[in-house]
Formats: structure tokens, C-alpha cells, sequence
């Protein structure tokens, strides 16, 4: 985010910042109103001295939605950033490949549901290392298989903690 | 004097066992290599050992347990700070500025720092634990639910101080992190609350939150740079820090030690609050708090020392009166009556010379954990220099089976998932993460002990300030909570004019977390 100083000494804001920051702010917001509409519901405490189980969430849901208020009094109030305010020198973020290592990483999670650890973990590795610009399909494959066993050798063999096997296996 | 000569001749016992030295140095190493991976902690290592120690001989067994215990705990800073995936809910607060100091090419000096405060704080409070053991059980005595409940408000006050930049973006997300510690049951009546009929939500999964929003976060953000091939290499040029460096952290490893060792004897408070009240103490107490969260060395050397001293403390009244400090002595304590042994007053004058081995075996844990440490780190450092396109994967990798190897739950990695996923966005725009954590490790004693309280007082508040210890802590609460805002305003006042930080942009640092 930016926030270069604007005439004036204030500091700045792109449009897309801003935006962004009212986005977060609504969408918690959002969240705040569901748990106190939600906390409605939760039953009254038997006991007299008790505040119940609705008191604190919606104490702190309620100052989630004075905070947010505040947050998006002062974006709204926040100048603009001047124009040549460019974002920092540097490589550009890729934003595709982050979104392609989630779904990946979904990915994995659902398959190792059925298949385990053991097929699901080195394909996943194998998909994020070429994800991240290593070509050598040869080392990849091979580096995919070392850490898998290396991580399932910490856990399963010398902490003996079960990794899944995958419902296809059980 | 008795306590020192009874120290001596249970040194001399213990060298007279080179297997309960053994079983330590193995204590200690695997306690290493538990805190270091992610989702085991010092509690599950002191649990899986825990059968094994069955067939020992008492001082062996729990000379080994210890070994893990300690371990444990510093283990934990070392992933932190190379990776940041903080291996133990302690570490989550060294991961802060730890990371930080390896971006900067000092990850050397930060895990020699984190060694040497971990060192002394838990040697200290092994001290503490040998000497004050009586009187300081007495004061601990004293805590009730109301000063347990201050104690928890005292932490969430350390929200504005670690928020960074923008208070209020810090706020929302310890406030958000509370509400999100009120989903599972409800500390009195048992009442499950948002968890949506999910069963895996009835407690808060806050380890899986954890790994998702400092580790999983931090891997999704490495896959936006395209410059990729590039590890960190010779970022472990230097690990024992300068002592000219290090000397001027000795004030701030000994206030956090001792906050530590305080905060330890609290039943239900553990090295996690430790780590950041100790944090919060070191930025309030520096001449330069303004570094804090950009890679500072006293915040790694205070989390530690806070960390590893709350060790003794929590040892201190589990011994003594037979309340564990926290989780990992809860085990313990399962661990001693095993062995036959019963906690309490009895235990320092039925079994003097037993407990007195311990704690010189104690003492010998900790030189094994800086012995271990010191020399583990190199090859650990090594982790740095592959190239980011492996090591990313990597990290994901663990972050999943580590996340798994809690309660060996499918659903807790897609939790973690989703907490990456959030985590990704929030360092996008300058939301912390550390005061979603230290919400969701304090929300529920805040919540569950101030029910309690308010029980226990037949509703009335007085509590609040009728208590001297609650009424100190609450107060002290308050003024921490107030302090970056009184120092803008005074910022403001002496500059003439308002501060040029936009309180809605956040920081300038381009995705840094806080």
C-alpha cells in the first residue's frame, strides 16, 4: 500500500488501496453483524451470576463494527496519493501464481483425502516447483521424492505420528 | 545455604549417572527438532515420551522429559526465525522480528541471540526454581480468577504496540481474532458456538490458524516473485552476536526472564503470553521502539529469555503446590506420578535429595541446549541456501503435515488453508497477524476466567477493583493499550502539527507483516 505524502504533509492513498481497504473493512463488517445475529440465538445462562454465552461476542463483534466504522471514516478521509506515486521499484508480483498455488494446494488437500500423503505430497511438490519456474523435470521429480520422504521419515517414522493414507487405502 | 549445599550434592549424584546424562543430551535434542518442526510441541514431545520413561529409574526419566521441555520451547525460534513458521506457539512472537533479521542477511546473530537468551532466561529461572521456589509459590497462591483474568487483559493490551503503524488495522485484527476465539464451546455452560455442527470446532483450533497466517501466509506471497532461484546464501556468516551488541541486550534478556519466570507461576499462562508480554516490555522499555517489527535484535532476545524462563516458573509451581503452569507441565505432572512421586510441600522433604538431582540436571539441560543449539544452527542455516523455488514447496508441505500432526485432522489443514489464504490478503494490506494470535490464545482465558470471577463474586464487579493484583494489572493494561496513541499525540505535538502517517494507509513497508 501506499501511502506517500501528499501536499499538505498527509499521506496518500492510491484508489486501489482505498478500495481495498473499504472492501476489508465492509466485508468484516459483515462478519461482525452475522455473529451478533447469530449470538442472538445462544441460550440464557442457568446461573444468575453469569453473563452467558452471547456477552463477549458481541462485545468484541461490536467493537469490530466501531473499528471498521473508524477505519473507513479515516480511508474515505485519507488524500489521494499524487500521481507519480508508482508503486516500488522491483519485479512485478504475480498474482496468477499465487492463485494457482492455492488452488494447488486445495488440490492436494482434496486428494490426499483419497490417495494419502504418499502419491498426493510429491505430485504437489513436483506441480509448485515447476509453478515456480524450475524446468528440469528430471530434478524436480527427483527433489519431490526426497522431501517427501524426508518429512514422512520426521513424522511418521521417528515421531510416530500417522500421516494420512488416503481413504482408497484404508 | 541449605538449598545451595543441597545443589552440590545433588550435582555430585548426577555425575555419578552418566545414563540420566545421557537420556538429558537425547532430552534435549529431540526437544530441538520437536519445537523446530511445526505443529509438534514441547507438550506433545513430553507426551510421546512420556510411556518411555515407565521403565526408568525417576531422576532419568524425568531428567529426559525436562530435556524435551526445554528444547521444546527454544527449538521453536529457530524455524521462526529462518522461515518463519514458529514451531511452538511461543516462537509466533520471536517470528515477528526474527524474520525480519534473516531478510536482512542477520539471520546468524538472530538464532545466536535467541540461543543465548534462552540460555539464560531458563537457566535463570531454574535459579529462580532452586531458590524462591516457597516464597513464590505463596505470591502465585494469591491469583485467583479475577487476577488470572487482568493478566489476560494485561496481554491483549500488547494488541496496540504490536499493530505496526496503524493501531486501528491492528485492533480490527485482534478483535477479529477474539471473536474467532469465541467459536468452539462456551467456558461455562458447555454451549457450542458458531461451529456450524462441526465437532473439530468445538475447541479452537488456534495451532492450525497459527501455521497458516505466519507460515502458509508467507509461502503464498514467495510464489509472487518471480525471481525465484535466489536462497539466502551466507546469511549464517556470524552466529555468536558481537559482544558489543549483545551486551546491550543483557537489561532486557533480565527484565524478560523475569517476566517470564512470573508470568510462568501463573496457572493457565504459558511461554506463548511470556514470549509476547516480554516483547511488548522490551519495545515499551527501548530508546528505539520504532524498530520493533522491522528486524530488531532485543525483540528476539526479549521473546526468548520471556519464553525459556517462563520454563522454571511453571516447574516452580507445579513442584510445589502441584498446579501445573501450563500444558506442557500439566504432562509432567502425569510424568512424576508415574513415577510415584507427589507433587507438593511433601516432595521437598520426602524426596529432597531426588528433587535437588533434578534440579542440577536441569541446570545441565540447559548448557546441553546451548551446546546442541550453537552447534545445530550452521547446518540448520543451511535450509537458507536453497533456492526458494524448493524451499517454498517445502514449506507448504510441512505447513500441512506439521498442521495434520496436531490431532491428525483433515480438517484442521483446510483451516490452516483458509487462514494462509486470509493471512496472504492481510499482509497485502497491512493487517498484523500477531494480534490474531495472542487474541486467540488469550481471548478464551480472558473470557473463561472473568465468568469465573464475576461466579465467584455473585455477580457483583467489584472484583475489578477490590483486588489489588486485578486493579494493578488492569490499570497497567490500560496505560499499555493508551501508549501509541499518547506517543502520536505527543509526536504530533512536538513536530506542530499532525503526524504524516495516515492512520487508514498503515505501514510503508509493502506487504511486511508486523
Amino acid at each position: 500500500m501506499s501511502n506517500a505524502p501528499a501536499p499538505g504533509g498527509k499521506a496518500g492513498l492510491r484508489p486501489q488501496d482505498r478500495l481495498a481497504t473499504l472492501v476489508i473493512a465492509v466485508l468484516v463488517m459483515a462478519v461482525a453483524v452475522a455473529a451478533i445475529i447469530v449470538a442472538g440465538d445462544f441460550p440464557p445462562t442457568m446461573l444468575e451470576t453469569d453473563v452467558g454465552p452471547a456477552r463477549f461476542p458481541i462485545i468484541f463483534a461490536g467493537a469490530l463494527l466501531v473499528l471498521c466504522a473508524i477505519l473507513v471514516f479515516n480511508t474515505l478521509r485519507a488524500p489521494a496519493a499524487p500521481p507519480d506515486d508508482l508503486p516500488q521499484a522491483g519485479p512485478k508480483a504475480s498474482y496468477g501464481t499465487v492463485a494457482i498455488g492455492i488452488v494447488a494446494t486445495a488440490a492436494c488437500l482434496y486428494a490426499m483425502e483419497f490417495v494419502g500423503y504418499a502419491i498426493a505430497t510429491p505430485i504437489y511438490l513436483f506441480g509448485l516447483m515447476w509453478l515456480m519456474g524450475r524446468r528440469n523435470l528430471i530434478a524436480n521429480a527427483a527433489i519431490a521424492a526426497v522431501l517427501t520422504a524426508l518429512i514422512y521419515a520426521a513424522f511418521a517414522v521417528a515421531l510416530s505420528v500417522p500421516l494420512p493414507v488416503g481413504s482408497l487405502f484404508e | 545455604m541449605y538449598e545451595l549445599n543441597m545443589l552440590l550434592h545433588g550435582a555430585q549424584a548426577l555425575f555419578n549417572q552418566p545414563m540420566a546424562l545421557l537420556l538429558a543430551l537425547f532430552g534435549v535434542t529431540l526437544g530441538i527438532i520437536i519445537g523446530a518442526l511445526p505443529g509438534l510441541t514441547a507438550t506433545m514431545g513430553v507426551a510421546i515420551l512420556l510411556p518411555f520413561t515407565f521403565g526408568m529409574d525417576p531422576l532419568s526419566g524425568l531428567l529426559m522429559i525436562s530435556g524435551v521441555f526445554f528444547g521444546g520451547i527454544y527449538g521453536g525460534s529457530v524455524t521462526a526465525i529462518l522461515l518463519k513458521i514458529p514451531g511452538t506457539p511461543a516462537a509466533a512472537a520471536t517470528a515477528i522480528d526474527g524474520f525480519e533479521l534473516t531478510k536482512k542477511g542477520q539471520a546468524g546473530i538472530a538464532l545466536g541471540t535467541a540461543t543465548f537468551s534462552s540460555f539464560l532466561g531458563g537457566t535463570a529461572s531454574v535459579f529462580v526454581l532452586i531458590f524462591l521456589a516457597p516464597v513464590l509459590a505463596r505470591f502465585a497462591l494469591e491469583f485467583s480468577a479475577s487476577e488470572s483474568f487482568a493478566l489476560a487483559v494485561f496481554g491483549l493490551s500488547i494488541i496496540a504496540s504490536i499493530s505496526g503503524v496503524s493501531v486501528i488495522k491492528g485492533l480490527i485484527a485482534g478483535f477479529l481474532g477474539l471473536l474467532l476465539a469465541t467459536v468452539g464451546l462456551d467456558p461455562m455452560g458447555g454451549f457450542p458456538r458458531y461451529t456450524g455442527g462441526y465437532t473439530e470446532l468445538f475447541n479452537v483450533p488456534f495451532i492450525p490458524v497459527m501455521i497458516g497466517l505466519f507460515a502458509a501466509a508467507e509461502a503464498f506471497k514467495s510464489l509472487e516473485d518471480p525471481q525465484v532461484r535466489a536462497g539466502m546464501a551466507a546469511a549464517l556468516d556470524r552466529i555468536i552476536p558481537p559482544w558489543h551488541m549483545f551486551r546491550r541486550q543483557l537489561g532486557n534478556i533480565a527484565r524478560s526472564s523475569g517476566l517470564g519466570i512470573v508470568i510462568g507461576m501463573i496457572p493457565g499462562a504459558g511461554a506463548d503470553i511470556a514470549a509476547f508480554v516480554a516483547y511488548n516490555e522490551a519495545k515499551r522499555f527501548s530508546k528505539t521502539p520504532e524498530n520493533y517489527g522491522k528486524g530488531e535484535l532485543g525483540a528476539v532476545a526479549a521473546c526468548e529469555s520471556g519464553a525459556n524462563g517462563c520454563t522454571g516458573g511453571a516447574l516452580l509451581t507445579m513442584l510445589t503446590l502441584g498446579i501445573p503452569g501450563d500444558a506442557v507441565t500439566a504432562v509432567m505432572l502425569g510424568a512424576l506420578t508415574l513415577q510415584g512421586l507427589q507433587p507438593g510441600p511433601l516432595l521437598f522433604k520426602d524426596h529432597a535429595d531426588l528433587v535437588f538431582t533434578l534440579f542440577a540436571g536441569m541446570l545441565v539441560c540447559y548448557v546441553f541446549m546451548l551446546v546442541v543449539g550453537l552447534g545445530s544452527l550452521r547446518f540448520m542455516g543451511r535450509i537458507l541456501q536453497m533456492p526458494k523455488s524448493v524451499l517454498t514447496p517445502a514449506i507448504l508441505a510441512l505447513c500441512i503435515v506439521g498442521t495434520y500432526a496436531i490431532n491428525n485432522s483433515m480438517f484442521d489443514i483446510w483451516i490452516m488453508l483458509a487462514a494462509g489464504v486470509v493471512g496472504y490478503f492481510m499482509q497485502k494490506w497491512d493487517f498484523p497477524a500477531s494480534p490474531v494470535v495472542l487474541a486467540l490464545i488469550m481471548g478464551p482465558m480472558a473470557e473463561a476466567n472473568f465468568r469465573r470471577a464475576l461466579s465467584l463474586s455473585n455477580g457483583s464487579y467489584d472484583f475489578l477493583y477490590t483486588r489489588p493484583i486485578t486493579a494493578t494489572l488492569l490499570v497497567i493494561a490500560i496505560l499499555t493499550l493508551m501508549l501509541p496513541l499518547l506517543r502520536r499525540l505527543w509526536a504530533e505535538r512536538s513536530a506542530g502539527g499532525p503526524s504524516t502517517i495516515n492512520p487508514a494507509a498503515g505501514s510503508s513497508r509493502m506487504g511486511t507483516p508486523e
